[in-house]
């Protein structure tokens, strides 16, 4: 256990963070580069002004018409990022790790706190699973990789919850804790988990063409 | 009759002494749990800690393994031990706000001892048990 433990939480951790560091530059580095040889149209019609607008109006809850009409997907939707970002950066155990790693430290959330919104984030990845099983036009546009990336995302949250509360097995779950953390950090740059870095450039193409081509709204 | 009396009043005392001199000693020395003063807010449940058990299982029989003191230079000291106080008075200067300060020397020196010899719980739930 101790050499499993020293090896997943040191050297396959920093290969973890070289591969999310490392792999967001450089898929945004070659998105850019590849977007300048074949679809220049996208500078040209980029516009801060109009990208800045749509952009807004897609990370504001119910701003968007679709968002209106699909108001469960856009609550689950909304719970879903938030808890995934702040519970896991501001956990206490979490804290406690970097400052003794890195003799770094800042707030953190109550546990009740965290673990609610640990079952939230558990919560939704079931909703998204269901969505895509059952809605058939959800379903139609669904590839096995969808389920996998939940999957990858869903772990770390399972493997933390059943950690915390000390369930059997516990150990183990706690190894699988920090490798599934792992593999979600490091299948960022390389999955469609990339809409993370990608989404203000997506979004903000559109608000521009919409916006300075169009005069149309894109929300 | 009244001498035998006596005789059985000494032998009471004398055992009450005893069981009061052993049961002083062994609260002195019978450490069981790790804990510190200067946490006043448990995050976690206090760690159960055999402290005799402890010792004879990782066979430390040197006070200062544990007990460290370390002087103005830096340098652990050989001769001197600190287990008349607790972690916080030096390791948690006044000043602090930082409460995972402490924690953190807590932490090293348990979980980073027991990784150094493949030796004892590493986990957060291992030491913190609910």
């Amino acid at each position: 256990m101790h050499a499993v433990y020293n090896f997943v939480s040191g050297p396959l951790l920093w290969v973890s963070f070289i591969l999310f560091f490392g792999g967001s530059v450089y898929r945004i580095v070659s998105m850019v580069r590849m977007a300048k040889k074949t679809d220049p149209v996208v500078y040209h019609f980029w516009s801060l002004k109009y990208a800045l607008r749509s952009i807004f109006h897609w990370i504001i809850p119910f701003a968007s018409e679709n968002m209106r009409k699909q108001p469960a997907m856009t609550i689950v939707t909304f719970a879903f990022h938030i808890c995934l970002f702040i519970a896991p950066l501001f956990l206490f155990a979490h804290i406690i790790l970097f400052k003794a790693s890195w003799n770094i430290s800042w707030m953190y959330l109550p546990d009740t706190v965290a673990d609610i919104m640990t079952m939230i984030v558990i919560g939704a990845c079931i909703f998204f699973l269901v969505r895509r099983l059952k809605l058939p036009e959800v379903k139609y546009v669904t590839s096995c990789s969808d389920y996998v990336i939940l999957a990858i995302v869903a772990a770390p949250f399972i493997t933390g919850f059943w950690t915390f509360h000390q369930l059997p097995g516990f150990r183990i779950m706690g190894i699988a804790h920090i490798l599934s953390g792992e593999i979600m950090l490091a299948a960022i740059p390389f999955t469609r988990l990339s809409h993370m870095f990608f989404f203000p450039f997506t979004r903000g193409y559109m608000g521009s063409e919409f916006g300075a081509v169009r005069h149309a709204r894109d929300w | 009759m009244k001498q035998h009396s006596l005789k059985i009043s000494l032998i009471i005392t004398l055992i009450m002494m005893l069981m009061a001199a052993y049961s002083a000693h062994s609260q002195e020395e019978d450490v069981k749990t790790v804990e510190d003063d200067a946490f006043t807010e448990q995050m976690r449940p206090i760690v159960p800690f055999l402290h005799d058990e402890h010792n004879e299982i990782a066979e430390i029989a040197e006070c200062g393994v544990c007990h460290h003191v370390y002087d103005d230079n830096g340098l652990l000291s050989e001769d001197e031990t600190s287990e008349e106080s607790q972690c916080s008075e030096c390791h948690l200067p006044a000043k602090s706000k930082d409460k995972t300060e402490l924690i953190k020397y807590y932490h090293n020196q348990c979980k980073n001892c027991h990784l150094q010899r493949n030796a004892g719980p590493i986990m957060c739930a291992e030491c913190h048990v609910k």
